[in-house]
């Protein structure tokens, strides 16, 4: 199996999805500062709250995702090849 | 006997973690209202604006994603053999195949499962194409003969 044909196993199209959706944990995250919505020097309001929370758990929530499924096809691919090893080694 | 193991947890956390970030979504469009930070009748502050617009995109990208795992998780289930793949009706080409036509033979040795399989089947699929255009030119001997004897009986 070519390196190509490996990462497209690693990484499939919803994994590319999940890392938009890193993007928009940070982007939520940093909102309120980026905005100046709150203000500074005081505690913070509750929609910072609110973004700040939703924009760490879209964060952690995707990276989970996105590293969940590549150690998970990682796991396969190193028992198909270790699978066809075998295969091969009983055959000759 | 070349057993691989299939494992659907890959699958399962992609969508898992699709459906957490749709209900995050949800919730951003719903958190101005209910956490009460967006007067009720006035013109939305920005902070409703952001969350608002942000949830919606979130909530429709999640569904896309989950449905891109979700089908990765089918192609996988057909790949393995677990679901049926829907079966196309196919015109036959006019090509005349040989059902006893000499397959290669490889040695026993050196031909793996996968190909022992594979040359099975390519032979059963000729054997069954050549007995329905056999099937086929018999109806269309007979129904030849019928006409010629009809055309003499007149």
């Amino acid at each position: 199996m070519s390196t190509r044909d490996a990462m497209r196993r690693l990484i499939p199209p919803g994994s590319y999805v999940l890392f938009l959706f890193f993007l928009a944990g940070i982007w939520l995250t940093i909102s309120p500062f980026a905005m100046t919505t709150q203000p500074s020097g005081f505690h913070w309001i509750a929609s910072t709250v609110n973004s700040f929370t939703i924009g760490v758990i879209m964060m952690v929530v995707s990276l989970l995702g996105i590293l969940g499924y590549m150690l998970l096809a990682l796991r396969d691919l190193i028992r198909e090849t270790q699978a066809k090893q075998l295969a091969e080694q009983q055959v000759s | 006997m070349n057993t691989t193991r299939f494992s659907l947890g890959k699958y399962v956390c992609g969508m898992a973690a699709s459906l957490i970030i749709f209900l995050a979504g949800g919730w951003l469009i719903l958190a101005p209202f209910a956490l009460g930070y967006q007067p009720y009748g006035a013109d939305w502050v920005s902070q409703t604006t952001n969350s608002f617009v942000m949830g919606i995109c979130v909530a429709v990208v999640a569904l896309v994603a989950f449905f891109l795992f979700f089908y990765s998780l089918l192609g996988s289930l057909r790949a393995s053999g677990v679901l049926v793949a829907p079966s196309r009706i196919v015109a036959q080409a006019p090509v005349s195949y040989q059902a006893q036509a000499p397959m290669p033979q490889a040695t026993p040795q050196t031909q793996s499962e996968l190909d022992k399989t594979l040359t099975t089947l390519a032979a059963a699929l000729a054997a069954d194409l050549n007995s329905r255009r056999q099937a086929g030119s018999d109806q269309q001997n007979d129904q030849a003969q019928s006409m010629v004897n009809r055309s003499e009986a007149r």
